[in-house]
């Protein structure tokens, strides 16, 4: 069955890791933005000589290190159609959402590995630069593109570096195209600098052992993830599972096809493959760059989401990445859906949309492994925030978190990134030294809680507050449709957007706002959304409830009518209780 | 000068007694108690004192390690903890940086909100609210709400408090006022300030830092108190000294004040005690090394130069902790490691451990799990005879037993599967070493690996091999290095101020200023503490503008001035290009923070030697068979054990080669040779690697 002994396997694979580990150590500290080195929005991996993925950073949230296998494949495939050879001491500059990458922001800087001239391998990082020449300042929030151009520069596999030689022309074009290009090229900088160590350690690593031992254990990786998927998919029962949920889409606009659109997933289990179908989602939208890249973000999506639930690694322990994993997983996704849309179809603002389909597929598996799965999420929301100090352009990202629906023996977690996305909030102490902006609060939302046995996680308050003349963008979703709930848990709350004007006025924004200019003294509170209840919320267990009260996150009426737990000096009145629950059941 | 070291672990309270002037030394091993582990504590050191034959009133000085606020954080054994905070931002705490642990993983926890040090019910909220850059008031603390919200904490039943407020490290005057309110009304309370446990940016860890101290506060001050007491109680009038995470010690009143520093007491004394022996072996540059039954513990030292963690990559039972440590990283890899096969079919070593209860299968207590040490048995590199001195018999037929069973399952052969045991384990010990020296920027080839704690010594050189590290030391008394590591101490403190100035605009009056001013909180501490003979070093935290990670840089010391501070830059750039392989010359460096270390220094560990006399022929035991792997695979090689206490010194004697002692078994493979030093220490130097 295995090409090589399981003990070279083992030493192997914790090489591979090691260095995957240290491509993303390097590439966190040495980056400017805090988009990387707080948000960490990067990825870190190698991968073969035909792009199949060997082992990515840890430290990396899983929408950049996934999609890496992607940018190689469609590098090579330019490349040769261009018919540029690879050399090495080549650095190659790739971010077509049409040729694997997740979306244009997400740049990859791709150093081939060779050894004795032979192509062996590459190294790539991933990063969400802070701009890249779009419409607006910033690289989310970019709702209104109408089409990929509008979207920003596109790097379709361009060497900055040749044979060792910079190409000083393409950075030129990078500092004159690009708003707070020092930054900006300082990460890009850093992404180069990362990507080379992983290739001298990958070097290093098949001089150790050879490239046929490398080799050899890597593909007995690929062979074990790819093992355990289909006993994770054999153990379900053969049949189709079809969920469907809906995106806010433009909740402004006049048209009705930009709204309420439909994300639908049919599961196909037959024996140890799995299709997933995603025949029913909503047609693109041409003109507005909500549409999903089908390589890069789609399927990323669905991978991830399978993997968290049927290989959660609180049970399985940590399974290599790789493309074994993906082998029993097919996507089916009509052209010119919402999941595959046809160039130059926009998809710079696929981010919720993304997860939002990533949520779908969970709700799908539901029915199929109800104990593994959480009620439904609270999607996330970007906001970019952007102003001139002295000509120069500063520009800020904020990922605002969602929450996690109820589990089987678990409440659902509150305020935090939700399944593809895992990155971290910018510390108030860090937002307030270095742009004109107050934070105001950052809390719990309260008396926002989803009833369930196990009760929905719990979305965030957050106000921000100009102190100087400024324009803002949002990316959301989630401001008309609320989290699914399971089994009897009631469903989840929406998230909100309100702008509070310095002369007091108040105004409700959609999930969607373009380019947005604000002035000093100007505020936006932002609610985020809590994720929906699973079970039913009569057997949640009393002392919980009374816990939720005593912590101020419900008062005792809500404790009363979602829970029927009747409480006396903050206790649970058992008998009352008792009492309460057996009129209503 | 008379002194005592007390370690306290898992499993056994190791002591140590040595009379400095004339060098004497003796160890003893007491279990440990943890319900008090006072109590061990001070039955070891009645024990020790009459082995010694030393009345406890001629002890001058007692060093201390302990676990008991790991453990408290660990077990989420600590005070019910209260908070006040500012208005808005109650729950700080519990979002964390909004990021799972697990990438791939529903049903995961999150220990910030799972395990919360501190309730919400507990977390109060005032107004008050200070500003950057320097800390400007843009409202005013509102003092009868922290009055409020103290009396509402006494009335819950709060025995220990926590003030956080934004931007505090720019500015404690709000903090350092709800402090004093705060111990008005709860005069019994422990009350600490974030400013003061840790005055740096990024408020989700400072905080927690903050409650880090208070959840232990209480618990750690009463260990403290009762154990002076019980020192006292029998004579002992010398100081008591407790290991802190930095690497130094503190005083009993030092660490009531900041319980955090003692977070990774445990840990920091093994660091200290691996670079004090390979000093004695005349090495400088060194990679501690310390394996015990279910986890190594790995430090660098250099120049005697104990590397520290950045404040980012530190934690404790998953909450970050933002204070000066000793780099040490563990890995959960020891003798106890149990090897198995994963669901996908591959071959694991650990984490999972045996751990001392019920153990490796050899250990006959009901374990049927194969492990590392049952691996070394089935190669003959572990006698049951010799194990423990011969004071615990090891079962071979079960460590056998369990490793066929194993080698089935594999479908390899016996002797293949217990050297694969050893190998990947090696292997995963290696990567770690290699993820705190080659990543950083160092080259292990310039070490000496130091092999301690009871299982370090049997797997040091084929680790050393695998990183091209020429020599491996192994320590007299490899089992209790930690506890001699406690004698080796100087008290430490360390001071902070936050700077984000940048080299282009930097006022340098201010960091002389701030300098001055750290001098001043430091040495007053120090007079406290009754010490004269007292150093400092500066130093600072740098990067370049915009980064989010800095690199920790000397700063010379005298006025500072543009032309000494070109030095510092200098020195910036030139780290950049050690740590991470480049550098950007033109870009400006910000400061983000000046730190001051004071050390107190305090009398220590005399030299080592070994014993004399003593030759090969003597200590020879018997000749065994073990196996090792060769260039044509796997071999048997008839191997001579020798006793340690009685080798003699500098007589170089080839590998494979066994030395036993009571706490421990040194491996010396085919192709090392082995020496004795007149420290006393085994020194290995290894072939291949050379």
């Amino acid at each position: 069955m295995t090409r090589i002994d399981p003990i070279t396997a083992a030493v192997i694979q914790g090489a591979l890791e090691n260095i995957a580990i240290e491509m993303g150590h390097k590439l966190m500290r040495m980056s400017y933005s805090s988009i990387i080195r707080e948000s960490e929005d990067f990825g870190a991996a190698l991968t073969d000589a035909t792009g199949r993925q060997m082992c990515e950073c840890k430290m990396s949230t899983p929408l950049q290190s996934g999609p890496i296998p992607g940018y190689i494949q469609n590098v090579i495939q330019v490349l040769a159609q261009r018919n540029d050879p690879v050399r090495p001491g080549d650095v190659i500059m790739h971010n077509d959402p049409y040729g694997g990458a997740s979306h244009g922001p997400d740049v990859a800087f791709c150093v081939p590995v060779f050894v004795n001239d032979n192509l062996i391998g590459w190294s790539v990082t991933t990063a969400h630069h802070l701009d890249i020449g779009a419409l607006s300042p910033g690289s989310c929030g970019i709702v209104d593109a109408v089409d990929t151009y509008a979207e920003g520069l596109q790097f379709k596999a361009i060497k900055v570096i040749d044979q060792g030689r910079r190409i000083e022309p393409v950075w030129q074009i990078l500092r004159d195209n690009i708003r707070a290009s020092d930054l900006v090229v300082g990460d890009m900088e850093a992404q180069i600098e990362a990507a080379r160590i992983g290739a001298a350690r990958f070097v290093a690593l098949v001089k150790a052992n050879g490239l046929a031992t490398v080799t050899a254990a890597f593909e007995d990786l690929m062979d074990y993830s790819e093992r355990l998927m289909r006993d994770a998919i054999r153990a379900l029962p053969d049949g189709d599972y079809t969920a469907t949920t809906y995106l806010d889409g433009y909740l402004d606009d006049p048209d009705p096809t930009r709204r309420d659109l439909p994300l639908v997933v049919t599961l196909r289990v037959r024996g140890d493959t799995l299709a997933v179908d995603l025949t029913g989602t909503a047609p693109q939208l041409p003109d507005k760059p909500v549409n999903m890249p089908l390589i890069g973000t789609v399927d990323c999506a669905v991978w991830l989401t399978i993997r968290s639930i049927l290989l959660d690694s609180v049970t399985y322990g940590a399974i290599p990445q790789n493309s074994g994993l993906t082998r029993p997983i097919s996507i089916i996704a009509p052209r010119g859906c919402l999941a595959n849309p046809i160039f130059p179809a926009p998809v710079i603002a696929r981010f919720c949309s993304g997860n939002q389909l990533a949520d779908t597929v969970m709700k799908a598996l539901a029915q199929v492994v109800p104990h593994q799965v959480s009620a439904g999420i609270g999607n996330l929301r970007v906001v970019a925030i952007s102003g001139l100090n002295e000509g120069n352009h500063w520009v800020h990202m904020e990922i605002m978190e969602g929450s996690y629906g109820g589990r089987f023996g678990m409440d659902g977690m509150d305020a935090v990134d939700t399944l593809y996305a895992n990155t971290r909030n910018n510390p108030v102490e860090d937002i307030e030294s270095h742009i004109p902006l107050r934070v105001e609060r950052y809390e719990l939302r309260e008396d926002r809680i989803a009833p369930g046995q196990w009760r929905g996680g719990i979305g965030t308050i957050r106000e921000f507050t100009f102190l100087d003349d400024a324009g803002f963008s949002l990316e959301g979703d989630g401001h008309a449709y609320r989290p699914w709930g399971f089994d009897g848990g009631a469903t989840g709350h929406v998230a909100s957007l309100t702008l509070q004007t310095a002369d007091g006025s108040e105004r409700a924004l959609p999930s969607k706002v373009p380019y947005f200019k604000v002035k000093a003294g100007d505020r936006l509170i932002s609610c985020g959304p809590c994720g929906a209840g699973y079970g039913d919320p009569l057997l949640r267990d009393p002392d919980a409830v009374a816990s939720d009260v005593a912590d101020g996150l419900i008062p005792a009426g809500t404790a009363l009518r979602d829970f029927a737990v009747v409480l006396r000096d903050g206790a649970v009145d058992t008998k009352a209780t008792d009492a309460a629950r057996r009129s209503r059941g | 000068m008379k002194v005592i070291g007390a370690d306290v672990g898992g499993t056994f309270t190791d002591l140590i007694f040595s009379d400095l002037s004339t060098g004497a030394l003796g160890i003893h091993k007491v279990s440990t108690t943890p319900d008090d582990p006072a109590r061990g504590v001070m039955e070891g050191i009645i024990a020790l004192c009459a082995m010694n034959d030393v009345a406890p009133s001629q002890i001058d000085h007692v060093f201390h390690g302990t676990t008991t606020a790991t453990n408290a954080v660990l077990e989420g054994r600590g005070a019910r903890t209260g908070m006040i905070t500012n208005d808005g931002f109650r729950d700080i705490l519990h979002i964390g940086r909004h990021q799972r642990v697990e990438h791939y993983s529903i049903m995961q926890e999150l220990p910030w909100q799972n395990r919360a040090l501190i309730r919400r019910q507990h977390r109060k909220t005032v107004a008050g609210r200070l500003i950057p850059p320097t800390g400007a008031e843009l409202v005013p603390l509102d003092e009868d709400g922290v009055r409020i919200a103290a009396r509402e904490l006494r009335a819950e039943g709060v025995e220990s408090v926590a003030i956080c407020f934004l931007f505090s490290y720019l500015d404690p005057r709000h903090e350092l006022r709800a402090k004093e309110i705060v111990e008005q009304e709860m005069p019994d309370a422990f009350v600490t300030t974030s400013s003061s446990v840790s005055p740096q940016f990024r408020e989700f860890e400072r905080f927690t830092t903050a409650a880090l101290a208070a959840f232990v506060g209480p618990l750690v001050g009463r260990y403290i108190t009762g154990l002076d007491e019980a020192l006292r109680g029998i004579g002992i009038r010398g100081d008591l000294r407790i290991m802190a995470s930095n690497g130094g010690v503190a005083t009993p009143a030092m660490v009531k004040e900041k319980p955090a520093l003692t977070l990774q007491s445990g840990l920091a004394a093994g660091v200290l005690g691996g670079g004090w022996i390979g000093e004695q072996a005349g090495r400088s540059k060194l990679i501690t090394f310390d394996i015990g039954g279910t986890s190594a513990d790995i430090g660098i030292v250099m120049d005697g130069v104990f590397a520290e963690t950045d404040s980012r990559s530190t934690s404790i039972a998953g909450f970050p902790l933002l204070m000066p440590m000793l780099d040490i990283h563990t890995i959960g890899a020891g003798g106890g490691s149990i090897a198995h096969v994963d669901r996908g079919g591959a071959f694991r070593v650990g984490p999972q451990s045996a751990g001392a209860v019920p153990g490796p299968a050899a250990y006959g207590r009901g374990g049927t799990a194969p492990t590392v040490t049952d691996a070394n048995i089935v190669l003959g590199r572990l006698a049951a005879d010799d194990f423990l001195g011969g004071d615990m018999g090891l079962d071979a037929d079960a460590a056998h037993h369990v490793i066929n069973t194993l080698a089935a399952q594999l479908g390899l052969d016996p002797l293949d599967t217990a050297e694969g045991i050893l190998t990947i384990l090696n292997a995963n010990m290696a990567n770690t070493i290699r993820s705190r020296t080659v990543q950083k920027g160092i080259d292990p080839r310039g070490f000496a690996l130091v092999a301690m704690g009871g299982a370090g010594p049997l797997q040091g050189a084929a680790v050393a091999a695998i990183l091209s590290i020429p020599e491996v030391i192994v320590p007299p008394y490899p089992g209790i290095t930690s506890a001699m590591g406690l004698l080796t101490t100087d008290l430490k403190y360390d001071a902070i101020r936050t700077q984000f100035q940048i080299s282009t605009a930097l006022d340098s009056s201010r960091i002389g200023q701030d300098c001055d001013a750290m001098l001043t909180e430091l040495s007053s501490r120090f007079a406290k503490d009754g010490v004269a003979d007292e150093t400092y070093t500066r130093s600072g935290d740098l990067r370049y503008v915009g980064q989010g990670y800095e690199l920790k840089i000397p700063l010379p010391d005298g006025t500072v001035t543009a032309q000494s501070m070109q030095q510092v830059w200098d020195a910036f750039h030139a780290a950049h290009v050690a740590e991470y392989g480049h550098a950007f010359p033109d870009s400006p460096i910000e400061v983000v923070n000046i730190r001051l270390t004071g050390i107190g220094r305090l009398p220590k560990l005399a030299a080592t030697a070994a014993p004399a006399g003593g030759s090969l022929e003597a200590s020879l035991i018997r000749t065994s068979a073990c196996v090792f792997r060769g260039d044509d695979g796997l071999a048997s090689h008839d191997t001579p054990i020798y006793r340690r206490e009685t080798l003699p010194v500098d007589t170089p004697f080839n590998g494979p080669a066994i030395v036993v002692q009571k706490d421990s078994t040194t491996l010396i493979p085919p192709g090392a040779i082995a020496s004795v030093h007149p420290s006393g220490c085994i020194i290995i130097t290894l072939e291949k690697a050379q």
